[in-house]
Order: structure tokens, then sequence, then C-alpha cells
């Protein structure tokens, strides 16, 4: 009777053969579960939200030396605060997935790609990407998390690079499962081949190694002055072990609902991402320093005297902006570098009338 | 003069097949036996390289082996059987098509001089293996069905073949055929095409 249902079915051409149709199987799969009061979250007039998960692939990053370098005085610590973002936050690269957040507070995003190379830090036998996961407001409506770039101000035209206007986003985060290393985070991992303890990108020293493939990762995190004292013994900033925890992707991550002004660098990516500086020789005309924090500060040297004590002007962007970032003046320098030999502008001895530093600091 | 039905086999075989027709001689580089041809029987087996259309993957270039018995003048009756497989890609999937293709044949031909010119159609099914595998799967660590599936299944099939075949020496003849064929798959028709080169020995 079997035999016959077989042949009946070879006849009429039934198959299980799939070729390349068919479901096809996530690569992963991350599940999330957001907490909290929205409402007590929710900035003055941002109306309902349509709030959706996306997991990000974080950059590797490196702040500007004016950044991390303990500022001169209280308008520069200004200046600071406005225009650089968090040294040892996340940074993220691009959007691998999104989903909507259901009205449980539910999500689960479906990875159906690896992450690509570009995102990968190490070698191709031991490279791991890490990404963390946010829920924003998408308040654009286009599906997706919008990045923001910071605008900086022009230069004088002489070729080089003119006023660059940024990238504004009108979406809010409101929950993030990695925002920044010095606070606890959970992460997911892509780890391919071997792991890299001494790797610095985004580093849980003291605690294991990200299991092979996707897992969640996570660490209580360090503190700012922990991380600077442990880079000048040469190290990295240690993670409680206790604070560590490396799993499979089936465990659920939480979140919680937080203040978007806390969480608006996870919509912002960078230019650079290598901490160099673009410096740009000043107008002729007063640039616009509406809404903007500006600081006469020194041109880092790292003590090696190089300088000589050569002054920049240093503006923040604008504050309403969506991403922090810095606008850098000398009078004297090239583009990627304000100590070159060789300068590509020199108008020290004749600066814009606006210019407001000296021209040299005080030896 | 009828000639029996005949299929496909390896170019390599054709310098096997006569090895007479290699030897020199006095001077002649062929003696007068050497292209001579005989075939007295009705019996005829063929072995080849076959390429085609896979039967059940929308694309690609399935390529095996194909062999047949066929025995008869005018009109034949015989049996062929052919493995090809083909691998394709899609963005997801990799997917590997093995077709064992397993016919009864009739065929009505004619022998024109030293060759053979014939029609010939194949009835039956087509086994075919199917491997899935997902593609950066095994990098992303999926396991089990979630990397990897495999499906059998049995087609009903047909194949309607031109047939030309060429006496070269002896019992040994070089054949070549080819045409359109037709498979039922997922409860539709689908068309796809054969194609075979070979060499037959008749004796």
């Amino acid at each position: 009777m079997n035999a016959l249902a077989a042949a009946s079915l070879a006849i009429a051409g039934c198959s299980d053969l799939s070729g390349f149709g068919g479901d096809v199987p996530p690569l992963a799969t991350v599940r999330v579960q957001v907490t909290g009061d929205l409402a007590g979250v929710t900035p003055p007039g941002a109306g309902n939200p349509d709030l959706r998960v996306a997991l990000v692939w974080g950059a590797q990053w490196l702040t500007e030396p004016l950044c991390i370098l303990p500022p001169d005085d209280a308008s520069a610590a200004a200046m600071i605060a406005a225009g650089c973002r968090d040294a040892f936050g996340f940074v993220p690269d691009r959007t691998a997935v999104d989903a909507p957040l259901a009205a449980d507070g539910t999500a689960s995003l479906a990875l159906f790609d690896l992450p690509a190379a570009d995102v990968m830090v190490g070698s191709v036998t031991a490279r791991v990407a890490y990404a963390g996961i946010v829920v924003y407001d998408d308040r654009d409506g286009d599906a997706t998390l919008t990045m923001g770039r910071a605008n900086r101000l022009g230069g004088r035209d002489m070729g080089g690079p003119p006023q660059d206007p940024g990238m504004q986003t009108a979406d809010l985060v409101y929950a993030a499962s990695f925002a920044t290393m010095t606070e606890p985070d959970t992460r997911l991992a892509f780890r391919e081949g071997g792991f890299d303890a001494a790797a610095a990108f985004y580093p849980r020293s003291g605690c294991g190694a990200p299991l092979p493939s996707f897992s969640l990762v996570s660490a209580g995190g360090f503190s700012a002055a922990a991380a600077i004292a442990a880079q000048l013994r040469g190290e990295l900033p240690p993670e409680d072990p206790a604070s560590c925890r490396e799993q499979s992707t089936d465990a659920p991550v939480a979140l919680a609902f937080r203040p978007p002004a806390e969480l608006r660098e996870l919509a912002c990516v960078e230019r650079a991402t290598d901490s160099s500086v673009r410096y740009r020789e000043p107008p002729a005309d007063a640039p616009d320093l509406t809404a903007r924090t500006a600081a006469c500060v020194k041109v880092p040297d790292f003590g090696s005297g190089k300088a000589h004590g050569q002054i920049q002007l240093a503006i923040s962007g604008r504050s309403d902006d969506s991403c922090a970032g810095l606008t850098h003046y000398v009078l004297r320098g090239c583009r990627n570098d304000a100590l070159c030999d060789l300068p590509a502008w020199d108008i020290t001895a004749s600066p814009p009338s606006w210019w407001p530093c000296p021209a040299q600091a005080a030896q | 003069m009828w000639r029996p039905a005949v299929l496909l086999v390896p170019w390599l075989a054709l310098g096997l097949a006569s090895p007479r027709a290699a030897r020199a001689d006095d001077g002649a580089l062929l003696d007068s036996d050497a292209l001579r041809y005989r075939s007295s029987g009705d019996l005829a087996i063929d072995a080849g390289l076959a390429v085609g259309l896979p039967a059940a993957l929308p694309t690609g270039l399935a390529m095996g082996v194909a062999a047949g018995v066929a025995s008869g003048r005018t009109l034949a009756w015989g049996a062929r059987a052919a493995w090809v497989t083909a691998t394709e890609s899609s963005l997801p999937w990799t997917v590997t098509h093995s077709d064992l293709r397993l016919r009864v044949t009739g065929a009505i031909q004619t022998a024109p001089g030293r060759g053979i010119i014939g029609l010939r159609l194949g009835l039956g099914g087509t086994l075919v293996h199917e491997s899935r595998v997902r593609n950066q799967g095994m990098r992303a660590g999926l396991t089990g069905s979630a990397l990897e599936t495999s499906a059998l299944s049995m087609l009903p099939a047909a194949d309607l073949d031109a047939v030309v075949a060429l006496h070269i020496a002896g019992p040994w003849l070089l054949v070549t055929s080819g045409g359109p064929s037709v498979d039922r798959h997922d409860g539709a028709l689908h068309a796809g095409w054969n194609a075979q080169l070979g060499v037959a020995w008749q004796p």
C-alpha cells in the first residue's frame, strides 16, 4: 500500500525538493525585552513614539587627542563637553537589522547576513565584531535607524574642505544594550577563529572570550579614571570578572528605557575613526558661532614641545545638532597636521580681524 | 543497410578502439583494413558524457555520465541510465542536485553508409537527490537542518533525442545525441534538454 502511494506521488511529480525556495533560516536570532516607563523619559513634544529595535555593528574608533587630554581652563572644558562624544562610548558603524517593537516590549531580530569584514577587528584567523541593540523612535518614518553626523564649519576657500553641514537625524534612541564601556553592557559578538584578548576593540579584559560565531557577552564596565590609569600602565582596563557573561543568543537581551539625551550619540557615525584631526585655515569672515561653544586651546603635542605653544580655535557644533563634533582652526598648518614642517597656510602675521586667540600661548 | 541503435561514450575511448589503426606497416600509415568496420549484431552498448538542464533546478548545467543498451534495427528498444550533477547558488543557499535518469527507450533509425541516424524516445523517471547548504551557516555556527538539508524525489520524465552514430572501426562507433526533455515537478511540467557524446560497441 505504501509502495502504491509512493508510486502515485512519483507519477504526480510530488516531491520534497526545495531548490532555492522555501524559508531561509536566519544565521542568528536575538530576542529583546524592553522594560521601564517610556512616558517618564519621553521629551516634551516628542509625540506618540513609533518604537523600533535595531542591531548596530560597532566601529573601531579613537577619539581625537583634544577630547581626552585634561582641559587647560574652564572654557576648554566647556568646549570639550559640548563638542566631544564619550571617549569610551559605543560608536555605531551601520545597522544590520531592524524590527518593530511589539506592544509587550518584545522584539526579535533575525540576522540573515554575517558582519562584513570591515566591521570585524583582528586577523582572518582571530577576529571579532560587536553590535549593540538600540530601541529608538523612528521619527522620520523610514523604518531604520537614521544615523547623524556632526556638522563642521568651513575654512578659507583654498581648495580645502567647505563647510560640512553634517547630517541631522530625527530618530531618538530610548534604550541601548551597549552605550558606553563605563557602564554595564550587553553586546552581540561575532567571533571567527581565535580571540585576541589583548585587542583593544571595546575591551572586556578579565572576561572570557566570546563564544565562537554569534554570542551575547556582558561586562560590568570600568571607570574612565581606571581606563586612563590602565592605559598609562600599558594595559587594558580590567572588568570585574563577576560581572562578565558569555552566553548563546538564546537568552533574551533586557533593555530599559532611558532619556534620549543620554543616548543621542548612538545614532551618530564618525567621519574619521583613527583619532586624526582635520584642521582648517580661518576664513576671512567670522564664522557663525550662534549656539556653539568655542575655546582657544593649545595644539596637542603630547609634551614633545613641537607645538611651541601654537594655539588653535576649537568650536563645537550647535547645541541643537544631533551629533557632537569639533571644528579646528589654526593660523598655520596643514589639513591633517597643525604642526607640519611645510605648512599649507601661515597667516600668523596677519590673522583675520575676528580671530579671538593669541598667535601663540604664553610660555 | 540497417544498423542497430546506439549511444554515447568518451572521445578517449576512440584511441583504444582501433589499436591496429595506430600501427605503422611498411611505410604505409594505415593498412587497408584499418578503417573497415563490421557490424552484424542487433545489440549495441554505449557510454559517454552527458550534459543537460538539471531536472528540478531552474538554472545551471548538469554534467555527468550516461550509458545505455539497445537492441534492434529499424525499430530498436533498450534502456538507458545517466547520472548528472549540478551545483548552483543563490544568496542564502548552495544547492546540489544529483539526477539519476532511468529510461526505457524506443527508437526508429536508419543507416546511410557508415552512419546511423535515429530518433529515440525515452520514458521513465529521474531520481533527484538534493543537498542544500545554508550559505555562511558554518561560519555562523549553524548545525543540523538549519545548516544543511537533503531530500530525495522521483520525478516522472521523458526524453526525445536525435541520435547520430558513425562507425569508426571494427565494432566501435562514435555516438552523439541530444534533444528536449520534460519532467513533472511540483505538479507542473518542466522542460529541459539533454546532450550526450560517447562511443558505442556493436559486436
